[in-house]
């Protein structure tokens, strides 16, 4: 994986979402996509070619949880890093999250520091084979 | 006294009570009563008014706090460039300064060093100025806390208000106390973030290194 990777982050709130897109910058991670919720997300995961999902718990229209599981069910997606960067902290939501499939969980509020060692684990983990 | 008039103060001495004991239940019914048209009243109000304000005033608090993230945001992204330019700048320049401080310069190269700095000087200062508004901006974008702040606690204070009429209500309708709320969330749709002193406890994770720890025990 290198520095093109394409990302699509999923969030309500435009802010965040600005706030996420600048950090990956940061991170040297320059192609980000950006959806509103997992309604809008699907389709362009569908039909896009996305190296890495960032994507908030809570929104409306479908929830992050619901497209997590989408993103399993689907073949072509079913392989790709799902990153859960959420406000949700229940034990029962992390050990659902987990068990459809999420490879990382960044609790919010949360620092540059915490996101670029989730994305690097995350990515490390995917580099060597199982 | 005739015998007649006697019978009926005797009668009424033993009725006395039990008058009494109805007058007590019709004075305590009346008092209810007036209790729960005050209650009623003021639901009115509140419904009618108040619950709709505060419904708009929350969604002001929403705007705004959109609007100053959208311009603190405005002002980072644009303060980046110029940071970025003169740091490389200044980068750029100590390679070829380093060699003129110990002598190891062409004529050319000097002549070349000294537009550079001229421009750099320039440059840096523009740039910094710029950098230094933004912050300045920022600093003003934080203004909306104080706006938003007294419409949340004017918010709160009718919570509280809400909160008091409907147990008064739920008392005269003769419901006990502590009855326990129906949960409305749903774990598959978000609970929102947790709140100190509202969602503590057991259930919820303390922050990263618990969920860290929780992930790696499910092999994440």
């Amino acid at each position: 994986m290198s520095k093109d990777m394409k990302f699509l982050v999923v969030d309500d709130y435009s802010t965040m979402r600005r706030i996420i897109k600048n950090l990956l910058h940061d991170l040297g991670y320059a192609n980000v996509t950006e959806a509103d919720d997992g309604n809008t997300a699907l389709p362009l995961l569908q039909n896009g070619s996305f190296d890495f999902l960032i994507t908030d718990w809570n929104m409306p229209g479908m929830a992050g949880l619901d497209l997590l599981k989408a993103v399993r069910a689907t073949e072509k997606l079913k392989k790709l890093p799902v990153l859960m960067l959420t406000a949700e902290a229940k034990r029962e939501q992390i050990v659902e999250a987990a068990q459809a499939g999420v490879s990382g969980y960044v609790i919010k509020p949360f620092t540059a520091q915490t996101l670029k060692e989730k994305i690097d684990k995350i990515l490390e983990s995917r580099a060597v084979p199982a | 006294m005739p015998e007649s008039n006697a019978a009926h103060v005797l009668m009424s001495a033993e009725r006395e009570p039990d008058l009494l004991a109805q007058l007590a239940s019709l004075t305590s019914n009346l008092a209810t009563a007036l209790d729960r048209f005050r209650n009623d009243s003021r639901l009115i109000a509140l419904a009618d008014k108040e619950v709709p304000d505060a419904r708009q005033r929350l969604s002001h608090v929403l705007t705004l706090t959109d609007q100053a993230a959208h311009r603190t945001l405005d002002l980072v992204e644009q303060s980046g460039p110029p940071a970025e330019r003169t740091a490389k700048e200044a980068a750029s320049l100590a390679e070829p300064w380093e060699r003129f401080r110990s002598g190891k310069i062409s004529v050319a190269e000097y002549l070349d060093l000294i537009k550079r700095i001229d421009h750099f000087l320039v440059t840096a200062r523009t740039d910094s100025e710029t950098v230094r508004t933004n912050l300045a901006e920022v600093l003003l974008a934080q203004d909306y806390q104080d706006l938003t702040g007294q419409i949340i606690r004017g918010v709160m204070k009718l919570v509280s208000e809400v909160e008091v009429v409907l147990v008064d209500l739920s008392r005269l309708a003769g419901r006990e106390e502590g009855l326990e709320a129906q949960a409305g969330t749903n774990s598959q749709r978000g609970h929102g973030p947790a709140v100190p002193g509202v969602d503590e406890g057991a259930g919820v994770v303390a922050g990263q290194t618990d969920i860290d720890a929780l992930l790696s025990d499910l092999g994440i």
